[in-house]
């Protein structure tokens, strides 16, 4: 029982002395020399990324981070990493950079650096071409029925800011958006750009995001550590070429079902 | 196990899951009576009619007992559409329910007229009776002696079954108890709660149809 018990002392010691020995993010040329990219991906979001039937991660984040290693000139080794630990894991250097919707906010800002908006996320609305609705504020409105997912955010931002609004609440979201192509309700708030492959699937339904006064725009770029200017220059000029080329809104039509609903305007200068 | 419980997080919104449960019995006694129009006359088709009623009846009650409910209102909601027919949450619910419990009743109620013996009739025959005083006075009785208990119980399942219409959106005790918890995070309270307030719904279902019984009917029913 002792002789367990210091062991696995032993065994935490090593491995927070291991962690504390790799808080050091690897520079631009060590990655090249290496000749491996370490990236962290969360496969818990598809279609950013998912695990496909032979159990390997896909998505958008992998396709996108295989084209970055690609213009590097290096081999791609995909990280699996969780919401919560995605940050420790670029800050203590165990990979090069995080994907999975990192939404850059000066939060987060404060513990690691943002490269360049790889895209965007719509917090919308979407509806059908039938109703005239332009803004989302006009959503409040006793007449309105509302259709989510049960157990989302959007569920606490409407008793915020719609309490007037009628909510519908199914379990998934192929019902919800199911019920809004059959006319059950008027319109869904939601992250829109995830709802994609659910909308297509009702192909006679005239869809209508409202992308011109949306509740929030999420720009989303490609977390790194804190004071990896080299790389986090290189990856901006990655960004930017990707974007300029049109492989971004490929990739992202592949794997969402539809075109990026906000562009991330990035441009030639950084 | 270091779960802290914290019911203080669902008190507050015990009046919101009691309106929820309003609903609930509402679906269930809606459903139940349209459901016993339609046992009844099911009923009456199987034991009177011909052989071409009795078998569309018998289809249809195996149809119905024999595929889940939540699968029969799947098909209402999310089926018919397709086909034109638009119904709301509630209406899908109801008809659904409605449906299934016609099915079952009919099989029950069934049971029950077949339970009027041939010489019962011949007995109040040869007591001078006419057909109405026959229906009156010897099968009434004698149906709704025998068919309260099981009738009662389909009631019973009927008011627990409506947390189905939790599913498609119904804002039910189940339903409000889904929300709820998907808010709260506070599974063992809220669905704690949700159970008593089922649990006391059904008591006193119970209770009251027995005590009905036993008053109306001289049927052999326990009070508690």
């Amino acid at each position: 029982m002792l002789k367990t018990l210091i062991s696995a002392t032993v065994a935490a010691v090593v491995a927070v002395a291991g962690f504390a020995g790799t808080t050091v993010a690897r520079p631009l040329e060590e990655i090249i020399k290496s000749g491996t990219l370490r990236v962290g991906v969360n496969p818990t979001l598809p279609p950013l990324a998912k695990f496909d039937e032979k159990n390997q991660i896909v998505g958008f984040d992998v396709d996108y981070a295989t084209e970055i290693a690609k213009t590097l000139g290096v081999k791609l080794e995909v990280v699996q990493v969780g919401s919560p630990d995605r940050i420790p894991f670029v800050v203590s250097g165990k990979i090069d950079f995080v994907m999975g919707a990192m939404t850059r906010n000066p939060e987060r800002a404060k513990v690691i650096d943002f490269t360049l908006p790889v895209h965007t996320e719509v917090f919308g609305i979407l509806t059908t071409d039938a109703k005239p609705y332009k803004d989302w504020k006009e959503l409040d409105n006793e007449s309105v029925t509302l259709v989510q997912v049960r157990g989302t955010t959007p569920i606490k931002f409407i008793a915020d800011n719609l309490p007037k609004a009628k909510v519908t609440q199914l379990d998934n979201y192929p019902d919800a958006v199911r019920a809004l192509a059959q006319g059950r309700g008027d319109a869904m708030l939601d992250v829109v750009d995830f709802v994609g492959e659910h909308m297509n699937k009702h192909k006679d339904v005239k869809w209508k995001v409202l992308t011109e006064k949306p509740v929030d725009v999420y720009y989303c770029g490609l977390g790194v550590a804190k004071g990896s200017t080299g790389l986090k220059d290189w990856l901006n000029v990655a960004i930017f070429e990707l974007a300029r080329r049109g492989k971004t809104d490929a990739m992202w039509e592949k794997w969402f079902g539809i075109k990026m609903l906000y562009p991330t305007g990035v441009g030639p200068a950084f | 196990m270091s779960y802290t419980l914290q019911f203080g997080q669902v008190w507050p919104h015990v009046p919101f899951l009691l309106a929820g449960a309003l609903l609930s019995l509402q679906i269930a006694f809606l459903a139940f009576c349209g459901g016993l129009l339609i046992g009844t006359l099911g009923a009456a088709g199987k034991s009177f009619g011909g052989p071409t009623l009795r078998r569309g009846i018998d289809a249809y009650v195996v149809f119905f007992t024999n595929t889940p409910q939540l699968v029969q209102i799947y098909f209402l909601y999310f089926a018919l559409p397709d086909a034109g027919i638009l119904l709301s949450s509630y209406a899908a619910v109801l008809i659904g329910m409605t449906l299934n419990a016609g099915a079952y009743l009919t099989e029950i109620q069934r049971a029950g007229f077949e339970s009027v013996r041939q010489t019962e009739m011949e007995a109040a025959e040869t007591l001078g009776f006419s057909r109405a005083q026959q229906i009156r006075y010897v099968i009434l009785p004698h149906v709704a002696r025998v068919l309260f208990p099981p009738l009662s119980n389909q009631y019973i399942l009927m008011t627990l079954g409506t947390s189905m219409a939790a599913i498609f959106g119904v804002e039910e005790l189940t339903g409000r108890a889904f929300n709820l918890n998907s808010q709260t995070f506070r599974s063992i309270e809220v669905f704690s709660v949700t159970a008593l307030l089922y649990i006391v719904i059904t008591f006193f279902a119970t209770a009251i149809l027995a005590v009905m019984g036993r008053v109306l009917f001289r049927a052999r029913m326990r009070i508690i």
